[in-house]
């Protein structure tokens, strides 16, 4: 280029100059990002912005009406694809794209682009079931991003106070539609995201054109919403609407009152579930406190425990049983045996000389006690007895014969 | 059998209890014996009795606040 230095500068116009001579030479080129301004001033020419679609940036472009004219009516921020070449204005020193043909982002062709981004996130794995994080039971904090002063921030924050009114919310109120809207809602996820005790993230907005759903399926937001580590709900738009936010957030909630409910527990159904649970619980153990305590009545009832006597009583009872069996005993012995002696005694009797005696006869015994029983045998000089019936007397033989 | 110097469970103690009732009721023992267990079942019954008494006087104390 050319050399310069504090003693020769180059003046503004050579440099300005240089710079239009090297950006004239650019060649043209297709950009696309969404229309954020439109300034159509007389004179025959349209100034307009054309924002990036995820980040905040954009390029400042012109064109002819009659470029502008072919795609009239735009509506608010629409996305459009330009054939645009870099030109130089000496004048103020700024960059503006020359737009030759402008075309609008066809809904079709946007459709097609979705579906491609979300094949590819699926593919990925960014949507799969074992990514999503379980919801807290209680968060210490809800974050929650939305629009300002909008009917889904109320419906959220409403019917989680209503369920739980010592809910804690962390609120982000950021542009949910419109060329901002992705930086936006991605700066507040990050700030919560960082916030130690926010537990869950919230990304609430109502019902809208597809168009103002669309910074909900930007693919920079989606992959930022996968890395967060806070459990994340989405409630964007309608049921029918499925922003592949949806796809990646842990619970997709179909309105923004789901969302609250599936954030925060109902303390009215809480506090009756643990009555019921503390009442089964009480009743549970009453009752086997009361079975037992039956248990151990019953065991203190039976005779062995109530009344220990009669284990004395049992044995005292044995002890007289046995005495009067050995009474029983004893007592038939002796009468056996009386009756015995009463037959040896008869038998006795009958054997005795006695009644013979009586009729007279004698029992006549020598000096050795000998009956005598052959009188020849006898000498004279023998002492004999005589027993008779009564009484008995000594003799001695005179003369044997 | 339980070491008479450590408290029993509740269970440790009914059972013992039953155990005793069963053989003083069968009547094999001595009354030697018998006199000792029946001393131990009065004692388990006298163990048993408290402890149910105790539970059942807590379980009343923690249902009057929450009625």
């Amino acid at each position: 280029m050319f050399e310069t230095s504090s003693e020769s500068p180059a003046p503004v116009r050579v440099v300005s100059e240089a710079i239009k001579d090297y950006v004239d030479r650019l060649g043209p080129i297709w950009i696309e990002g969404e229309i954020s301004e439109l300034n159509e001033r007389s004179g025959g020419m349209a100034f307009m912005r054309l924002r990036d679609t995820s980040v905040d940036m954009s390029l400042s472009v012109m064109c002819y009406k009659n470029v502008l004219a072919a795609v009239q009516p735009l509506p608010a921020n629409a996305r459009v694809v330009i054939y645009a070449k870099p030109s130089w204005f000496t004048k103020n020193g700024s960059l503006t794209m020359s737009a030759k043909e402008i075309r609008q982002v066809g809904v079709g062709e946007l459709l097609a682009r979705l579906e491609a981004l979300k094949t590819l996130l699926a593919a990925e794995g960014l949507f799969s079931a074992d990514r999503k994080v379980a919801l807290p039971k209680l968060p210490r904090k809800v974050g929650l991003i939305c629009g300002r002063n909008t009917d889904a921030e109320k419906d959220v924050v409403e019917n989680a106070k209503r369920r739980w009114p010592a809910v804690e919310f962390e609120i982000r109120e950021v542009a949910v539609q419109g060329a901002a809207a992705v930086v936006e809602v991605s700066a507040a996820l990050r700030e919560l995201e960082a916030i130690e005790d926010v537990d869950v993230i919230i990304i609430t907005r109502g019902g809208g054109s597809f168009e103002d759903l669309l910074p909900f399926s930007d693919e920079s937001l989606v992959r930022l919403a996968a890395s967060c580590v806070t459990p994340i709900v989405s409630a964007i738009g309608h049921e029918k609407d499925s922003p592949l936010l949806d796809l990646v957030a842990d619970y997709r909630a179909s309105t923004p009152t789901d969302a609250a409910k599936r954030v925060v527990p109902d303390i009215e159904q809480e506090i009756s579930d643990i009555n019921k649970i503390r009442d089964r619980m009480y009743r549970r153990l009453l009752a086997s406190v009361e079975y037992e305590l039956n248990q151990i009545a019953q065991l203190r009832n039976r005779p062995v425990m109530k009344d220990p006597s009669v284990m004395i009583k049992v044995r005292k009872d044995e002890m007289s049983a046995l005495r009067d069996r050995s009474h029983r005993g004893f007592k038939a012995l002796l009468d056996i045996e009386k009756r015995e002696i009463k037959g040896v005694i008869a038998h006795l009797r009958s054997l005795s000389p006695q009644s013979t005696m009586d009729r007279g006869y004698s029992v006549v015994q020598n000096g050795g006690g000998k009956i005598v029983r052959d009188a020849t045998k006898l000498k004279a000089g023998d002492v004999l007895r005589i027993r008779a019936a009564k009484g008995e007397a000594s003799a001695s033989v005179l003369a044997s014969e | 059998m339980v070491a008479k110097d450590a408290k029993p469970s509740y269970e440790q103690a009914r059972d013992e209890l039953a155990e005793i009732v069963e053989s003083l009721e069968d009547g094999s023992a001595t009354l030697e014996e018998s006199l000792k267990l029946w001393e131990r079942g009065e004692e388990l019954a006298k163990i048993c009795q408290e402890w149910l008494d105790g539970a059942k006087k807590k379980l009343d104390a923690a249902k009057k606040p929450a009625q």
